[in-house]
């Protein structure tokens, strides 16, 4: 049985976007990664539509036909309290300055990096919806407690190191699907810890033993030449 | 103006006179008229015109001694008809008028070129927004098929963002104080964000980065700095040996000034390179042997480093690595140029 704290409310994005293929392409993007994507296409009555969603966030272009972003920031935010993220291709200081004082909770600038817009992502909703939710971690019978970095298994608990949190919380993520080596590496990285090829055997070896010791036999299984996985 | 040029420009009418009074004489002479009254003639001759010609002469050398001033004061010599006062001499207006037209004309002339360079910049800067779009979503396109294919298109796509973020800041060189916010920075902030941004590189190449020694603050703008030091670490990714790369950064801070270092142990660059490689388009040896160098990318980082007011400096040794360093001053100094 698979649960995990968090689930019962998938957060609902918005994308309002003009490109079509950013549009798509961002949509399934954030379905890939478990949030419930909604991208409007119709400016007619953007505000309106984009309020009625309901959204937990709102990913926000400036550049759109009809009225520009800052327009619908300013309005939404007469509104709504409703995180909004602006992403747009322009990158000088006062375009961000202007995006905050209309009430953006974030500024990122394209082309971004997906990653990078994720962990924004992930860090609003965080903070909007209290510390908790997000904090533990929870994958069968393991427990991943991020915001003191141990692990409980079956009532007994180690400490993990931060960069033995990190993969632990990247194949969580993708719990049941192949991780590259590259796509560990990459989200370390991402994740500020600058590991290089060893360290990163070192680390998920010293990850499986502390796994293995409290008791939990089937964990991060290696693929020869694909990666690791938390089947 | 000295007084013997004064008279060698008017060598022809002293002369003129001369004879004329010579002649005046001779007449005199063989009038029988006696020699008082030829002193006198000379008195009568010369007293006047002498006297004409030293009031003339002192008018003038006031006249270009006030343009000379003037001319010494201002940093921008083609205001000069602008600034100095109008001549009251026939000969002095006319030139007066003829500055100020050539002025006027010259001013439409730079005006026209103005104006290009402003339209070519503000396309730019348009461009670059525009090819944005389709980079941002190939790239999520990417992100959405993972596979090999995709992950060396990946590659290629931030070569070509990273080309056109030099073709934006190059055109922004000229203009930095236009287009900056001086904000306190953490220095280890703004190196992991580079780091992140070039990580697929230090993976696939397998370079090991240490930060370790990464600390301070300092007062500078974000974005120029970010450049700067992406150009940097990604000149030391290009040119590091496969597989045992390994790149130190590190801060030092002295009383006056941070210091911080990029250090690689790369191919390092010749003797004879080393001095000219912040010269635009200097490629040098490694350019030719390894490629896909421009000579841009050095040059800018010293050009906007120095707009920025941080010292940069690299050093090398080769076959054994290349240290560059960026040196932000410190304290009351800095802030008062």
């Amino acid at each position: 049985m698979e649960k995990y704290i968090g689930s019962e409310l998938m957060s609902k994005i918005v994308i309002i976007e003009d490109t079509e293929k950013i549009r798509d392409e961002l949509k399934t993007f954030l379905i890939r990664y478990g949030y419930e994507a909604v991208a409007l296409t119709d400016f007619e009555n953007i505000i309106q539509d984009a309020l009625n969603e309901e959204a937990k966030l709102i990913l926000l272009d400036i550049n759109l036909p009809i009225v520009d972003g800052y327009y619908i920031c300013r309005e939404i935010r007469k509104q709504s309290v409703v995180p909004i993220i602006v992403v747009t291709s322009r990158d000088n200081e006062m375009d961000e300055l202007m995006s905050m004082n209309l009430g953006a909770d974030d500024f990122v600038t394209k082309p971004y990096n997906t990653q990078i817009l994720l962990a924004r992502i992930e860090s609003i909703l965080r903070r909007v919806e209290g510390t908790n939710n997000r904090d533990i971690l929870v994958y069968h019978d393991l427990k991943l407690n991020l915001s003191n970095g141990s692990v409980t298994y079956k009532g007994q608990t180690a400490e993990l190191t931060k960069n033995e949190i990190k993969i632990l919380s990247c194949l969580y993520k993708n719990k049941g699907k192949i991780v590259s080596r590259d796509l560990l590496m990459d989200f370390m990285w991402n994740a500020d810890a600058f590991v290089d090829d060893n360290n990163l055997s070192v680390n998920v070896t010293r990850l499986r033993k502390k796994l293995d010791s409290l008791g939990m036999t089937n964990n991060i299984e290696t693929r020869r030449g694909l990666g690791y996985i938390l089947p | 103006m000295k007084i013997s040029d004064y008279i060698r420009d008017r060598t022809l009418f002293l002369l003129i006179n001369f004879i004329l009074y010579i002649l005046v004489c001779v007449a005199l002479f063989l009038t029988k008229i006696g020699s008082s009254i030829i002193l006198l003639t000379f008195c009568i001759w010369f007293f006047p015109l002498m006297t004409y010609m030293l009031i003339e002469f002192v008018k003038q050398k006031l006249l270009y001694n006030e343009i000379n001033s003037i001319m010494n004061n201002l940093d921008r010599k083609f205001l000069l008809p602008e600034v100095m006062k109008k001549p009251n001499s026939v000969e002095g207006m006319l030139l007066y008028e003829v500055l100020s037209d050539a002025n006027k004309d010259m001013h439409e002339h730079v005006k026209s070129y103005q104006l290009l360079e402003k339209e070519y910049k503000e396309y730019i800067e348009t461009w670059v927004h525009e090819i944005k779009t389709p980079i941002a979503s190939t790239r999520l396109i990417i992100e959405n098929n993972q596979n090999s294919v995709t992950q060396n298109i990946k590659e290629e796509i931030k070569k070509i963002e990273e080309y056109i973020e030099q073709v934006l800041f190059y055109s922004r060189s000229n203009h930095v104080s236009k287009d900056y916010m001086i904000k306190e920075l953490s220095l280890e902030e703004v190196v992991k964000n580079v780091v992140k941004r070039n990580s697929r590189d230090f993976i696939r190449k397998g370079i090991s980065v240490d930060l370790e020694d990464v600390n301070g603050s300092v007062y500078s703008d974000a974005k120029w700095l970010e450049f700067i030091l992406n150009q940097l670490i990604g000149n030391a990714i290009k040119y590091s040996h496969e597989r045992n790369g390994k790149m130190t950064i590190s801060t030092i801070r002295h009383e006056q000034n941070i210091v911080l270092t990029i250090e690689d142990n790369g191919i390092g660059i010749s003797d004879k390179d080393i001095n000219r490689v912040f010269e635009k388009g200097f490629t040098g040896e490694n350019g030719r042997k390894y490629g896909g160098s421009t000579g841009i990318g050095l040059y800018l980082c010293k050009k906007l480093s120095e707009q920025l007011g941080i010292g940069l400096t690299l050093t090398s040794e080769y076959g054994v690595g290349t240290k560059a360093s960026l040196i932000f001053p410190l304290g009351s100094t800095y802030i008062l140029s």
